[in-house]
């Protein structure tokens, strides 16, 4: 697959009570954003378990970002609290395994900050497209679905 | 003749406890059918002269009060059971006391002085003079916890240098990738791994749920590595390396890596280090005052 032509998967996970609303304003004030990402809208960044990210990147998924409110903001209080040590650890396991760990994103995002979104999500598609297809060389191997 | 009077007190000890019906058992180890050490289950006080204590006495036995969860009786009759520990036993007693699965008071806790257990400890014919690679780098020759304490305790200066962890850290990623993926393909998802670890005691694993959609019904190697990056992810912060996944696995992958480098970035970032105190993982607790993340 040359770069020209790579497009790559990227998911999202939006907090329900900053990020989504983030993302909703991105939309309405319409700001140009690439079209290679999927939101998942979860009710809280600390919903994200880590096992989805990792099997997001072993079946074909390209870059994981995680967007929660800033700290302090959560509306369960602590939930990004815990979201930010967990992230931070899968980074560095990750790593170790062979995944670049460019390919995980966490970040904080507002309801007022559709701008932040978009360059968040602009930047981020940018080094994933830069860091190439997550896991080719086992491409072959497909999971039954459901 | 140090072992010899260790044993002794062990044997000692574990009489007047079955005799004064202070515990119901006493976990332990004694010698197998074919000479290797083993794990024992002590009911008897006739059966005591059988526990031993040796540098082959590898098992965490930490694993098998999991096994007695939820089986102690009313408080009247409160049936209490010894278990014998080494040091690093002793940080997965911590860890399971932290995460409310055991009652301290329903263990009496024997604590061993350990020098190290050898190489090919716990099976028959296979025991060498050289220690294991985990007690190479083990300063703990105390338990951190215990009711009696056998044995003089020593304080050597060994500090961690995580060494068996430079050669994959200095590889390029995708030969890191590439290296993992081997290991993990040889994984014939026996789950022996997870079964002796003290660490995994959920009674349905999330990896062997009817739901699958975490892990493909297929033994896929992306399926087997789905398994082994979350179980380590599960143990992160909680694992107190005592390498027993690794000593049990067939297929003898290095398991102990994974949980070791993620030991190290415990470590570095949190500066916690599982079991030293009955305390909560950094991963389960809110940010400290100051502390900022994603760095």
């Amino acid at each position: 697959m040359s770069e020209h032509t790579f497009q790559p998967r990227i998911i999202a996970f939006c907090c329900n009570w900053c990020s989504y609303a983030g993302a909703d304003l991105a939309g309405v004030s319409r700001l140009q954003m690439p079209a290679d990402f999927n939101i998942i809208r979860v009710m809280c960044s600390a919903r994200v378990a880590p096992e989805w990210i990792i099997k997001a990147l072993l079946n074909g998924i390209d870059g994981v970002m995680v967007l929660g409110c800033h700290i302090g903001d959560c509306h369960y209080i602590s939930g990004n609290h815990r979201a930010a040590k967990r992230f931070v650890l899968l980074k560095e396991m990750l790593a170790f395994v062979g995944v670049h760990p460019d390919r995980l994103l966490v970040d904080w995002v507002s309801a007022s900050e559709g701008r932040k979104f978009q360059t968040l999500v602009t930047e981020f598609s940018k080094r994933v497209k830069e860091l190439g297809p997550c896991r080719e060389w086992q491409v072959e191997i497909q999971t039954p679905q459901r | 003749m140090t072992e010899f009077t260790l044993q002794d007190q062990i044997r000692d000890r574990a009489k007047q406890l079955l005799a004064s019906e202070q515990v119901k058992c006493v976990i332990g180890y004694e010698h197998g059918s074919r000479g290797q050490v083993r794990p024992a289950f002590i009911h008897q006080i006739n059966d005591v002269d059988s526990l031993v204590w040796n540098q082959g006495c590898t098992h965490n036995l930490v694993t098998y009060l999991r096994d007695i969860k939820g089986t102690f009786g009313s408080d009247e009759h409160l049936q209490r059971v010894a278990i014998i520990v080494k040091p690093c036993d002793s940080r997965a007693l911590n860890v399971l006391l932290a995460e409310k699965q055991i009652e301290r008071e329903h263990i009496y806790v024997i604590g061993v002085v350990c020098t190290g257990i050898v190489e090919g400890a716990g099976y028959a014919g296979q025991s060498s003079d050289k220690l294991q690679t985990r007690c190479v780098r083990c300063s703990d020759r105390v338990p951190v916890i215990y009711d009696l304490l056998v044995g003089e305790p020593t304080h050597p200066e060994i500090t961690d240098d995580y060494v068996d962890l430079t050669e994959l850290e200095a590889m390029p990623p995708a030969e890191r990738a590439a290296f993992w993926l081997k290991q993990y393909e040889r994984c014939i998802l026996c789950y022996a791994c997870r079964q002796v670890c003290p660490g995994c005691y959920c009674s349905t694993c999330m990896f062997e749920r009817d739901d699958s959609l975490w892990v493909g019904i297929a033994a896929g190697v992306k399926e087997k590595e789905a398994f082994h990056l979350g179980r380590a992810y599960h143990l992160a912060a909680r694992c107190i390396g005592c390498d027993e996944c690794e000593r049990v696995c067939p297929m003898e992958l290095p398991l102990s890596l994974l949980n070791h480098k993620l030991a190290k970035e415990v470590q570095r970032l949190f500066h916690y280090c599982a079991g030293d105190e009955p305390s909560q993982s950094p991963l389960a607790t809110m940010l400290a005052e100051g502390e900022e993340f994603p760095a």
